[in-house]
Formats: structure tokens, sequence, C-alpha cells
């Protein structure tokens, strides 16, 4: 990699004498496919049936962005970490991954308006005597890194100043240590606790109760300079939700009333 | 022209924490050596004793050891132990996953040296008076070291490189783990490891200069 | 565990990830033997002083963690728009590590050689091209086998670590089953049985060859 930076360097150099008019979307339109970065171990978002083919609200959507546009859809299996660059290397055209819209993201990539709104609910095993976020302090949690309600844990267990704060790679690991007991509980998405719950694997894993972060809004998101994609996303994610299909979806995935997008008081 | 730009002070902001981590990755290294030498010495000793049992052991341990990844046997400390109700912290999966595997490897070593060391020299010991632990104490083991020392120097740089897998277990402290946070959190990926990667070759290269300088001074004769 | 979610796609899948390991493994230790015996041979016939950046830049790919250099690799294709997907990437950076030892390994080998052995080859007539191919060749060979043995194995196991990418390879597939069906215990059982059902043989192989071959 580092001998061959020299040949992409005159590559690039030499695509930039010819004038690129066409955008993303007229790129996605001609080659007649839409790649998504999704993640799959992250339930009801996305996640793998028994024949081990991707499937959630997070494949749905993607589906249905591929149809506005007119294309098939590709599902790009994206690990957390690989979100971003997947998006970079331009093995994908956007991301429909729950991506939390953090300022300190915004400032590497471009971010929709929010598609989906989490809720964050305390998760634990029933061992250790959680029974709401207060009885926290001074326990062993966990949470996917780096995520939104990874950041505001780990700032909480330092203000407690007792305790201990793990950062596990998938959310599938955090649901594993959490019913192994390797730690005492999480703080997730309360759609993410409900699927795992429901999914009967996990016989020891209950609620306990809200926690008291803020909603975490996440976004779809794209390169940072492709303004006319970015906001084709806006307009789409206003249609899903006037037609209906964002209840829709909720509905088939998650059940129950869809989160509202709005955050009170305030433009996008 | 790429459309990204670095944003190398940024992360450069971030290099006390990386530097704490990489002594974090350090110690570790330096932990899993010291369990893995006193480890393999037993294996060897088990492997040699002749007791049928504890030899198989043993072989059934460097085997494994030798055989399958590195990653898959810090995993398997962490969530393999896990199911079985043993709990063990990502820092004590991580140290006794890395150990584990350090204890493989140089049990394989020494069985290399021990084939240098002459038979003659034990029967030697022997006559002399000297008993069977004294003479593996006293005549072999010293001479086993140096001529592992090599080998076991090397064993060391793997034992650091391998620290970077904590990271599966939900180890956040070390070199690879602060890394991957700070890349979670601002997904500027290639500042973050490309600054780790340096570190990384910087310990390893000292590690090594301070293991040659060692053997300068111990293997003089 | 008496009974088990485990059904027969399910060993499929995890067959899958292990093909794609040895696929991995194959690509990596392909490229990288044959750019590890030109460097080798480079750095034997230009002496230490004029390699000393080939030496530097092996010795980094030595000295870095694989998992950090993977990361750092993508990010570095990304960049640069090469548009690489992970498995290419992989290959890439696994055959840049089979290298880097693999040189060492060549070295060694032809360094082991008897000097007056070549020249004797040289003074019979052989040119430098003979030399290689009929004099070095076969005796490095038998020296730098079972080390290369004990590499490609090594290779295969660290080849664990392309996960990171996002590619299903062994353990991954074992991850994702673990996920769906709970049941960690046995899935990583199979999962390290097959690691080790690859790996033992050969390495079985190679120490048989080591005792044969090795000078008495």
């Amino acid at each position: 990699m580092r001998s061959g930076s020299l040949i992409p360097t005159l590559l690039a150099t030499a695509l930039l004498v010819i004038p690129a008019q066409a955008d993303k979307i007229d790129d996605i339109i001609a080659s007649g496919k839409l790649r998504c970065a999704v993640v799959l171990d992250f339930k009801p978002m996305g996640s793998r049936d028994a024949q081990n083919k991707p499937f959630g609200f997070d494949v749905d959507y993607c589906n249905d962005l591929a149809k506005a546009l007119g294309v098939k859809a590709e599902i790009v299996e994206t690990p957390f970490p690989e979100r971003i660059p997947a998006l970079m290397s331009g093995r994908v055209d956007l991301g429909v991954a729950s991506t939390s819209d953090t300022l300190e993201r915004a400032r590497t990539v471009g971010m929709s308006i929010p598609y989906f709104a989490f809720e964050m609910v305390v998760a634990t095993n029933g061992k250790a005597g959680i029974s709401s976020f207060e009885t926290l302090k001074g326990k062993t949690v966990g949470a996917p890194a780096g995520t939104y309600e990874a950041i505001a844990l780990e700032k909480q267990v330092k203000a407690w100043g007792v305790g201990e704060f793990r950062p596990y790679q998938t959310q599938a690991d955090v649901y594993l240590a959490l019913s192994q007991g390797q730690i005492d509980a999480t703080v997730s998405p309360a759609t993410s606790v409900q699927a795992t719950i429901q999914s009967g694997k996990f016989p020891g894993i209950t609620l306990a109760g809200k926690a008291p972060f803020d909603i975490d809004y996440v976004s779809l998101f794209a390169s940072r300079e492709e303004y006319g994609l970015i906001n084709f996303l806006n307009l789409f994610i206003n249609q899903q939700v006037r037609t209906g299909r964002y209840a829709e979806l909720y509905k088939k995935w998650v059940g129950g009333e869809a989160p509202n997008l709005l955050v009170p008081g305030v433009y996008r | 022209m790429f459309n990204y730009s670095f944003r190398w002070n940024q992360a450069l902001a971030a290099l006390p924490q990386m530097l704490d981590g990489a002594r974090v990755t350090l110690g570790i290294a330096l932990q899993s050596m010291a369990i893995g030498l006193v480890l393999a010495v037993v294996l060897t000793l088990c492997r040699r004793s002749g007791n049928w049992f504890a030899a198989a052991i043993a072989t059934g341990w460097v085997e494994i050891a030798r055989n399958t990844p590195g990653l898959f046997q810090i995993y398997m400390a962490h969530f393999g132990l896990g199911a079985f109700g043993i709990h063990l912290s990502p820092f004590t999966a991580l140290l006794s996953g890395i150990a584990f595997n350090n204890a493989g490897y140089l049990a394989e070593n020494f069985r290399g040296a021990l084939t240098a060391i002459p038979e003659t020299q034990t029967r030697a010991a022997r006559s002399l008076g000297l008993s069977g632990g004294q003479t593996f104490q006293l005549i072999v083991l010293p001479q086993m070291l140096r001529i592992a020392f090599l080998p076991t120097t090397n064993q060391m740089v793997w034992a650091i490189l391998m620290t970077s897998l904590g990271v599966t277990v939900g180890m956040n402290a070390d070199l690879a783990g602060v890394t991957q946070e700070l890349n979670a959190r601002s997904f500027r990926t290639f500042e973050f490891f490309a600054i780790a990667a340096v570190i990384y070759y910087l310990i390893t290269k000292a590690v090594t200069l301070a293991a040659r300088l060692v053997a300068w001074r111990l293997f003089i004769y | 565990m008496p009974t088990t979610a485990l059904t027969l796609a399910d060993l499929a899948f995890l067959a899958q990830g292990a093909g794609l390991t040895l696929a991995i493994t194959a690509v990596a230790v392909a490229c990288g033997t044959v750019l590890g015996i030109l460097c080798g041979i480079l750095r034997v016939q230009f002496g230490p002083f004029w390699t000393a950046p080939l030496t530097f830049l092996l010795d980094v790919f030595r000295s870095v963690p694989l998992l950090i250099r993977l990361v750092l690799a993508n990010a570095a294709q990304s960049i640069a728009k090469l548009g690489w997907g992970p498995f290419t990437t992989s290959c890439i950076v696994l055959s840049l590590y089979t290298a880097a030892y693999c040189t060492e390994i060549v070295r060694g080998a032809i360094v082991a050689v008897p000097q007056p052995l070549r020249r004797a080859s040289r003074s019979l007539g052989l040119s430098w091209r003979q030399d290689m191919t009929f004099v070095v060749a076969p005796l490095a060979t038998r020296v730098a086998l079972p080390s290369w043995i004990g590499l490609t194995l090594g290779v295969m196991k660290d080849s664990a670590l392309v996960l990171w990418l996002g590619l299903i390879e062994l353990l991954r597939a074992s991850q994702i089953l673990v996920t769906r069906l709970q049941e960690p215990l046995l899935i990583l059982m199979i999962c390290g049985g097959i690691y080790f059902l690859l790996s033992f043989p050969i390495a079985r192989l190679g120490g048989l060859l080591e005792k044969r071959w090795s000078p008495r």
C-alpha cells in the first residue's frame, strides 16, 4: 500500500482532466444497482434468517430505496467499524446501517435527516439485582464500541467513578456477554432488546427500565459532497413516513407505535 | 486528488491516550511472556517426565496452541469459558489467551533446544552426585534457555502483536483498543491506525534491541 | 449438550467459511512465496547495504500487528479510491505478510548452501542461472521447506483476522452461528476442531520432513 500510493495519484490526476458531470444518483441509475452498507448482527434492523440470508428493517429500507431509484438493491454486509471504509472505497453507494448522527461523525461523512429513532433502555440478565438505570452504579456494563449509547454509558460510568465499562465490537457479542454474565447490564435500543428477548435464545435477559439518555436518532449516510444524493435521501425518508411505509415496516419488524422522527422545537 | 483530507492534528491530539495504551500493551505482553515461560518449562518437564498422563496433557496443550488461531484462543478464553460460568475480564481473557499460546510455542522451542544438549552431560552430572532435579536446574535449564533465547525474543514480538486481538473481547485499554475506540467515534480510520502502526513498530524494535543487549551481556563467553 | 439447533445447512455454512479461509491462504501463500523468493534472492545477491530499504519495509510488515495493517490497508485503498473489495485487500496484505517472512527463509536457505560448492559449480562453467537452478535451488529447498510449511500454517491461522473487514471466513461464520443459535461452546469447539484438522496433519508432515532432511 506504501509503494502503491504513486499510481493512484497519477490515476486520480488523469481522471481530473476528464470533466465529471454525472453525480452519484446518475451513477447508481446507470449501474442499475444500489449498494447499501447494512449491519447484519443488529436485530431487528439487520440479521440473518435460517438460511443465513440477510433480512431486517434496514434490508427492507434499502430495497424500498432501490425501488424508488428504479434499480436493484444489493446488500453489502459491513460490521459496525467497516461502514465508513466501505463507503470511502466506493464499495457501497450509501449506508442504511443505523448510524447515529453524531457531529463528530458528520465531520467525515454526510448524514441525511433521521430515518429511525432508538429509545435507550437498560437490559440485564436478572442476576445482579438491577432494577433501574440508577442501580447500574458500580456494576460491570457493556455496549458496542463507538455507538451512541456506548459513549454516553462510558461517560456515566466515569462520572460515577465505580464499576467498569466494556466496549464490544458487535451488538451480538454484548448480548452473548450479558447472557453469560460477563457483564451485568447493557444499555441498548429498546427495539434491539425486545427483538432479543422475543427470539427466546436468551432466557435470562430482561428489561430494567429506561435509560435517561436522549433519543438516539439514526441517519442514512453517503459521501459528504454528494448533495444531490443526500437531498434525495431526505425526500425519500419524508415520503416513507408520509405514505405510511415507515409505520408499516416498523410494525413488521418491531411492532407497536413507530417513534416520532421530529425533534421538537427545531428545524433540520 | 482524493476527496479525503487527512486530519493529522485531530489524531495527534489523541497521542497521549494512545501512548497510555501502548504502555498497557507492553505490560500485557511482558506478563504473558513471564507466565508463558514458567508454563513452558512445566510443559517441557511434563513431556520429559515419562508420566504418560502428564505428557499427554502437555502434548495436547502444545498442539492446540500451535494449530488454532490466536484470535480463536482469546475468543475462547472469554466466550468459551463464559459458557461454563467462568468469567474472565477482557484483560484476564487476553492475558490468559496469549499466555496459553506463548506456553505452547515456547515449549516447542525448548524441545528443540533440548535436543542440542548432549545426553552425556546429564549422565556426567548424575555421576558427579547431582540429583535429577539439580541436574535439570543447574545443567540443562540454563543451556536450554540460552539456546532458546532467540526464538523466545521472537515469541515476545508475537506476544506484542497478539495483544492487538484484545479488541474482540471488549478490551479497550491497550493500544489497539484505544485506537479502535477513537476510530469508531470519529471515523478517521487511516490517521489513527497509521499512528498505531508506528507505535507498534517502535515497541517491537525497542524490545528486540533490548533483547539483543541482554543477550550480549548474558551470553558473553 | 444433549440437543442442538445446529442443522446441516449451518454445517455447510461453516464449511463455506473454511473454504474462504483456505482460498485466502492459498492466494496469499502463492503470491507471498513468489515475492519472498524474489526478495530473498535480491537480498543475497546485492548484500545488506543496497537492499536496506527493502529489508526495512519487510521488517515493518513483521513488526506491526496484522489487524492494524489490515484496517490501515483497507482505509488506504478506500482513500485512494482503488475500489478493492475486502477479499482483494486481505489477499494483498496477507501476501506481503507472507513475503516478509518468506524472504528471511529464502535468504537463510541460500546462505546455507556451502560457498565452496557454488564456487565449484561456477568454475565448472555453469552460469549464475544454472548454478541457481541446478545447485542452489534443490539444496536450499530442503533447508527452507519445513519453515515454509510452518509459515503457511501461520498464514492460515492469521487469516482469521480478515473477519474484521467483513469477510465471512471460518471464525466469522462460527460467530454468526453463535449469534443466531446461542450455543457458543459447541460451535466454537467445532470451529477449533476444523482449524486443528486443517493444520495438524500438515504440521506433522513438516516435522517429519524436518527430521528426515536435517543434516546429521
